[in-house]
């Protein structure tokens, strides 16, 4: 994997060039020197240990920090701040406890201006492709944990950006769960073309998931390798017993070091 | 604050088989209290018998009705003090969880208005505001402001860097953030202060009431305590419970219905209003 | 957001933003007393509600050096108000607890807890006067009301509140209820016991003033009534920032008492006993 060349560039929905990040006056270096780029309708994960820079990666393409050097681009244009063609997804629901569940998902709308009875149309029909159209007026409080999430997905959706960004959304359900909402976000982005980056902690479900696998390492955080996985869509969970699955979790197992 | 009854959840003491044992045990005690007072086991004087207290309460209530003026004086003074105390309270907390500046110039002075014990301050109020009913408001005022204060504060400046983060990314202007989470994620800690800040504007009329007045159930105590007419006494001081019980439990309900998603029956039937509501809006 | 703030936190050449800040509350301060002392030499604020700083100032001297009238009625009050914190709030703490461990009196006694709650207890003090008689012993009586409330409350709430998961693992160890009691429920409740304390020590304060209030007899209460009755407003206000100084006293001992007994919700506190326990493990493991 090297730097992008000027026809990726142009291509690519979302690059960064030299994109580097450090906090405390210079002490502590988040993200060191990170050279990528995103195809259009691509599910990339950015996968590592605490401390590799994934999430900080993440929330410089969502333009909610600023890079110390170089730069990201989305859509071509220069990353400065929050906009409308990214969205992201955090590890907690962060559901807001006093509105109901399609009023949640509305919260995007309503951030950026009247609220019209198309928005609405809309949030209800993404609460059922979520599984939740008949929780529509339920408070975060009466669903359970994967529910909430999903409403977290719906909201994401509304939101109606084509990059989305999920910073290891399912990391707090127990496994099943997690497993069955994995294959329900494929579905999903599938659907609707949707240029993913996607991150975790878990080896198995970041080449799961993605056509491109970012193995992050820590001290300093950069982009030590990148997997291509060219697994079939759409994937099936008994993938992950073949042997080219498992032969890509020892490629990301020897670059980080765990094998 | 502590919850010493974490089982009885909710307050269903309505239920009749729940309110016979509490009944009974209410009737032994004061069967027992009359018989030992009769009996000379506790004299009479420091402790009246309960059918003395009882006789006072008929007297004032529905006889004499004398109990009635002073009762809503009161309980007048109390609601109007803690509303004067509620309003600059919220208004400074607003202040300081918006501009660090201002947070940095009001936190001081309310500091030392914390640890200064209000009352100490009822004469000077009087001699202020006089011997009417302005001088019982505003020692209530007083009283009540700090914790409403502070909780309201508190309840505005929680760290909630996640949401945050999410009206952030969807990029929200600062008003926005502060109506849309701000506000509705304080409320419970502003309810919780403002229970406190009405019970305490309560004790500042009452005190305020003892130092000089003319009407109040402050005043009918002072009067009745010193006749030692200990019945009417205690007739007051339940009378003073019954206007504590009122407005607690008018909190309480406000409480219940604005932050109607804490609790599980409200929260069914905030699901329900709401459903009725998109249909009414969209037609569906 | 970080970029700004590294931004923003550039210190200016010369002095920290620390020191400037204390600068500037101080200059405000200052001339808000200034303006004060000025408005009120010429008439323009009313002495009644707004006295001189400067008579407030010699007030000061004067109750506390010249006269020295203060220490005697400050010696009084908080002599009444630690007896009656005392007595008030160890009566609370182990009628607390007693209730907290019997869930049967539990059950009945809420209805009565709710009742009290709602009464403002200090509206006893007459009562109690009249009852006990003008002196000190209906002032302690007074205090000793007001202080057992909170404690009883608060020690009753941290009785019943245990962890569930902390007893069960209690029980599968096979402890009896006495090293529940000592080792689990006493230490998980100490905080909440340290709170209702506070409450109850400030509530002392206000229950010796009320007392002093309806008495007029001695004690810092009746010092101020006395001085507001003759209009002596510079020489009351000064009883009140005497009453604010002890107040911060209070406040400032029950944190440091806090600090010390529930140490571990602190860090240093828990760097300190971590330290002191080290040293005794060495010493044991010398024995």
């Amino acid at each position: 994997m090297g730097q992008a060349t000027a026809a990726q560039v142009s291509e690519a929905v979302v690059s960064g060039s030299s994109v580097g990040k450090t906090f405390a006056n210079g002490t502590v270096v988040a993200l060191d020197d990170a050279n990528f780029s995103i195809e259009k309708g691509s599910f990339i994960s950015l996968v590592g240990p605490s401390g590799c820079g994934k999430s900080t990666l993440l929330r410089l393409i969502a333009g909610l920090i600023e890079p110390t050097s170089g730069a990201l681009h989305l859509h071509g244009t220069r990353v400065d701040g929050p906009r409308q063609d990214v969205a992201m997804m955090f590890q907690r629901a962060t559901l807001l406890e006093w509105r109901t569940a399609v009023e949640n998902v509305l919260l995007p709308t309503e951030m950026r201006g009247k609220v019209t009875s198309a928005d609405r149309d809309r949030a209800m029909e993404l609460l059922k492709l979520v599984g939740l159209g008949d929780f529509a007026f339920s408070f975060p409080a009466q669903l359970s944990g994967g529910m909430q999430q999903r409403v977290a997905l719906a909201r994401l959706l509304q939101t109606g950006a084509d990059v989305l960004l999920l910073d290891e959304p399912f990391g707090a359900l127990d496994e099943f769960t997690r497993e069955r909402l994995n294959i329900e976000l494929l579905r999903i982005v599938g659907e609707i073309g949707a240029t993913t980056i996607f991150v975790t902690h878990n080896i198995s479900e970041a080449i799961f998931l993605a056509d491109q696998v970012y193995v992050m390492t820590p001290r300093p955080g950069r982009i030590a390798r990148v997997i291509d996985v060219p697994l079939a869509r759409p994937r099936e969970l008994s993938v992950q017993l073949s042997p080219e699955f498992n032969h890509l979790v020892e490629e990301a197992r020897v670059t980080l070091g765990a094998l | 604050m502590a919850d010493p009854f974490p089982e009885v959840r909710p307050n269903r003491l309505w239920g009749l088989s729940r309110l016979v044992p509490h009944l009974a045990l209410f009737a032994a005690i004061i069967a027992l209290w009359e018989v030992s007072v009769r009996a000379g086991l506790i004299t009479s004087i420091m402790i009246p018998r309960p059918s003395a207290i009882g006789a006072a309460i008929v007297d004032l209530y529905f006889v004499t009705g004398t109990i009635w003026p002073h009762f809503f004086v009161t309980l007048t003074e109390a609601v109007v003090g803690f509303l004067i105390g509620a309003g600059i309270a919220i208004a400074l907390a607003v202040g300081s969880s918006l501009s660090d500046p201002f947070k940095r110039y009001v936190t001081p002075y309310a500091i030392v208005l914390n640890v200064t014990p209000g009352i100490a301050l009822t004469p000077i109020i009087i001699a202020w505001f006089g011997f009417g009913m302005g001088s019982k408001m505003a020692l209530a005022a007083v009283i009540s402001f700090f914790p409403i204060f502070v909780n309201t504060l508190t309840g505005l400046t929680q760290p909630d860097g996640e949401r945050e983060e999410l009206f952030r990314s969807l990029g929200a202007s600062h008003v926005q953030i502060f109506w849309k989470l701000r506000v509705p994620s304080a409320l419970p800690l502003m309810f919780a202060g403002l229970k406190i800040g009405l019970t305490t504007a309560l004790i500042g009329a009452v005190v305020a009431e003892f130092a000089q007045a003319t009407h109040g159930v402050g005043v009918l105590m002072n009067r009745f305590s010193f006749q030692l007419n200990m019945g009417a006494s205690i007739a007051t001081l339940l009378s003073m419970t019954l206007i504590g019980l009122i407005l607690f439990y008018t909190m309480e309900f406000l409480d219940d219905r604005t932050v109607f998603w804490r609790r599980e029956e409200r929260r069914a039937a905030a699901s329900r209003a709401r459903a009725r509501a998109w249909k009414r809006r969209t037609g569906k | 957001m970080a970029a700004t703030a590294i931004s923003r936190g550039m210190p200016r050449s010369g002095m920290s933003t620390g020191m400037r800040r204390i600068l500037t509350h101080g200059g405000i301060f200052v001339a808000l007393i200034l303006a004060w002392e000025v408005g009120a030499r010429t008439g323009f604020l009313d002495p009644l509600f707004f006295p001189k700083p400067s008579a407030i100032l010699a007030s000061f001297w004067r109750i506390y050096f010249v006269q020295g009238n203060i220490w005697y009625h400050l010696y009084v009050s908080l002599g009444l108000v630690f007896a009656g914190f005392a007595a008030g709030s160890i009566l609370g703490i182990a009628l607390g607890s007693l209730v907290g461990f019997n869930s049967l009196v539990r059950r009945f006694i809420k209805p009565y807890v709710i009742v009290l709650e709602a009464t403002p207890r200090i509206a006893v003090a007459p009562l109690l006067i009249a009852a006990l008689g003008f002196g000190a012993q209906s002032k302690i009586a007074i205090i000793m009301l007001v202080c057992f409330f909170a404690p009883f409350i608060n020690t009753l709430s941290g009785v019943v509140n245990v962890n569930e998961e902390k007893l069960e693992l209690f029980k599968s160890l096979g402890a009896s209820k006495m090293q529940i009691l000592r080792k689990l429920v006493l230490p998980e409740a100490v905080p909440v016991i340290m709170a209702g304390e506070r409450l109850a020590l400030t509530a002392a304060l206000s229950g010796v003033l009320v007392a002093e209030f309806i008495q007029r007899d001695q004690g810092i209460g009746s010092l101020i009534l006395v001085y507001t009755r003759n209009l002596n407003m510079a020489s009351a206000f000064a009883c009140i920032f005497t009453l604010t100084i002890v107040g911060f006293l209070i406040f400032k001992g029950m944190e440091i008492l806090d600090r010390r007994i529930a140490f571990w919700n602190h860090e240093d506190g828990m760097a300190r006993v971590g330290a002191l326990r080290k040293g005794r493990w060495a010493k044991q493991a010398e024995a």
